[in-house]
């Protein structure tokens, strides 16, 4: 739909622009002796806006031959030959138009008239048109600068979403409901436990927040960040959560960010929360010549019912492993005497 | 205040625990009677007490709440406590009296105590009808896919028997018997409703009154006409009758 006509207000606001347009068309036919001021106020106006509705073509034109497309030669051409035309039209039309006011005995001689006036037309049609052309191209690039801004802004919404998703997954929620029920038993029976476990609390999510953001980060930090969590769930779990983490010689080795935490969020949710008396969650990271051996492993009930948890952060896991690395690293698990093993193996 | 309503907690954490302990101590109508972090503890506790309420933790080691409740039967009212939204539904599907989500306020809590109390008023003046809930619960069961395992409850202890552990079943009065490893288990069901529960593929109503683990057949042999006798591994002889021959056959 052309984008004047789309809208009536528009539509009125650019006849609107026609009508002076008409009395300046008078003006020259007037000052040029070819008719009196009324006549040429009477032949002009009318004949001004019926080639405004003509200039309307001039959108379906530029859109045609884009600029950016067929090149300014070939705009340039078509430019000229559709103002030649439909100049070459609009002087039909004003000729129909001279004699049907001359019917009405305004001149003797329409011929004579238009034949005078003829030059001043055409060439107030083939300028005019050639400005309807530029608005045209104008308008199209505004349309486009608009339609990227606005896919920009789509994108940078997209983005966000994902973002928050990939925290959604990261982070269980029921982790934190978990978390704020024991602050909240913790805040008459241990004020100051509490605000212990609300700040232990804030710096995990913000190590999330902030660690999730980077493509690589020191196994340290990976390990700061699980110590945290691991600090949290003690507060919940008491006794029963006990963690034994070793990884001399492998800190500075690099990982991608938040690769570990689902794995050790496993074992304490999946294992050592299913133990009456709980046990052990044992993390391993150990430097190999050209790659970085991580085990997880943590006790689990032998004879619990199958098909427990969803496997959606191992198979998270997994799928980071390989887009990052495809075949050359690894991922294995493995259960035997009621301990559950992951074994992550990467190249450096 | 009449008489006291007295209830028994049961979560695996002690913090949570100890909001319900809190919540419960400011109501002077409310008794705490037992704190159990585990579901053999609340079944020991619930079993000797006879509570009126309790308050049950879903996320437990060994035993779950649903477990519990469905080892503790329907003599006490239940509200159930989690951080978990997604077992509401079942929840009222076994008639919990509510379903507080961690973590909750004490407004929230009393809101629950609340309903409790309607409950035993109603309970009291209106016997429930049994079988209408055990036939709910039935009815409920099998969406959640065949049992790992069969829990049996001797008094106030609890026996967690693996299905692949469980020889045969067999109908003995009021009872089934679960047999295992040379002992016997005694649950207050019927044979249709553990034949409901257990893996059809592994299963089989062999008679009117047996329930046979299919990986303990040794051989099915025929004593008389239209009469079989499955022998088990172990040298158990068991009658197979014509409707469960045909069932067995289909399998193997």
């Amino acid at each position: 739909m052309h984008p004047i006509l789309a809208r009536p207000g528009r539509l009125a606001a650019y006849v609107a622009i026609w009508l002076p347009l008409g009395v300046l068309l008078a003006a020259l036919l007037a000052l040029q002796g070819v008719l009196g001021w009324t006549d040429a106020l009477l032949v002009a106006v009318p004949l001004s806006v019926s080639y405004g509705f003509l200039c309307l073509s001039a959108w379906y034109v530029t859109g045609g031959s884009p600029v950016d497309r067929v090149g300014p030669a070939r705009v340039g051409a078509t430019a000229v030959i559709a103002s030649f035309l439909s100049s070459a039209v609009w002087l039909l039309i004003a000729r129909g138009w001279l004699g049907l006011i001359a019917s009405f005995g305004r001149w003797a001689d329409a011929s004579a008239t238009f034949r005078s006036a003829a030059p001043t037309f055409f060439g107030f049609g083939f300028l005019l048109y050639l400005l309807a052309m530029a608005v045209s191209y104008l308008a199209a690039a505004f349309e486009v600068s608009r339609d990227a801004e606005r896919r920009g802004l789509e994108l940078q919404v997209l983005a966000r979403e994902a973002e928050l998703r990939a925290l959604r997954a990261q982070i269980d929620p029921h982790f934190l409901f978990n978390s704020l029920q024991s602050i909240s038993a913790l805040t008459t029976v241990d004020p100051p436990a509490a605000r212990r476990m609300c700040l232990l609390l804030a710096d995990f999510l913000r190590d999330t927040l902030a660690l999730g953001t980077r493509d690589r980060i020191p196994l340290s930090s990976e390990l700061a960040l699980v110590r945290r969590f691991l600090a949290v769930e003690q507060v919940r779990f008491g006794d029963r959560l006990q963690v034994d983490i070793a990884a001399e010689g492998a800190e500075a080795c690099e990982v991608p960010p938040l690769l570990l935490q689902p794995l050790v969020e496993n074992a304490v949710t999946h294992g050592v929360a299913h133990l009456l008396e709980g046990g052990t969650v044992r993390i391993r990271a150990e430097r190999r010549v050209a790659s970085l051996v991580v085990t997880v492993d943590n006790p689990c009930d032998a004879d619990r019912p199958a098909g427990r948890g969803t496997g959606l952060g191992l198979r998270n896991v997994r799928a980071r492993l390989e887009s990052l690395y495809g075949h050359d690293a690894q991922l294995r698990t493995d259960e035997a005497d009621a301990r559950f093993v992951v074994r992550l193996e990467m190249p450096l | 205040m009449s008489e006291p309503l007295r209830i028994v907690i049961v979560d695996d954490e002690s913090l949570a625990r100890a909001v319900v302990r809190e919540y419960a101590a400011a109501d002077p109508g409310i008794e705490i009677v037992a704190d159990c972090a585990n579901g053999f503890e609340a079944v020991k506790a619930v079993a000797e007490l006879k509570p009126d309420l309790v308050l049950l933790d879903v996320q437990m080691p060994k035993l779950d709440g649903f477990e519990v409740l469905e080892l503790l039967g329907r003599d006490q009212a239940v509200v159930f406590i989690t951080a978990y939204d997604q077992y509401a539904l079942k929840a009222f599907e076994v008639h919990a009296v509510d379903y507080l989500l961690k973590p909750f306020s004490a407004e929230r809590f009393q809101e629950a105590i609340v309903r409790a109390r309607e409950r035993m008023r109603a309970k009291t003046a209106l016997p429930p009808d049994e079988d209408e809930i055990s036939k709910f619960i039935r009815d409920a069961k099998p969406r959640t896919g065949p049992a790992g395992r069969v829990l049996i409850r001797d008094g106030a202890n609890v026996h967690v028997l693996p299905v692949d552990k469980v020889d045969y079943v067999e109908a003995q009065d009021d009872y089934v018997a679960f047999k295992s490893e040379g002992k016997q288990y005694l649950k207050d069901q019927t044979l249709s409703a553990v034949e409901e529960t257990l893996d059809p593929s592994r299963f089989v109503r062999i008679h009117r009154s047996f329930i046979l683990n299919i990986d303990r057949i040794s051989k099915v042999e025929l004593y008389a006409k239209d009469s079989r006798m499955a022998i088990l591994r172990d040298g158990t002889r068991l009658p197979v009758s014509r409707a469960g021959y045909a069932r067995l056959s289909q399998l193997l």
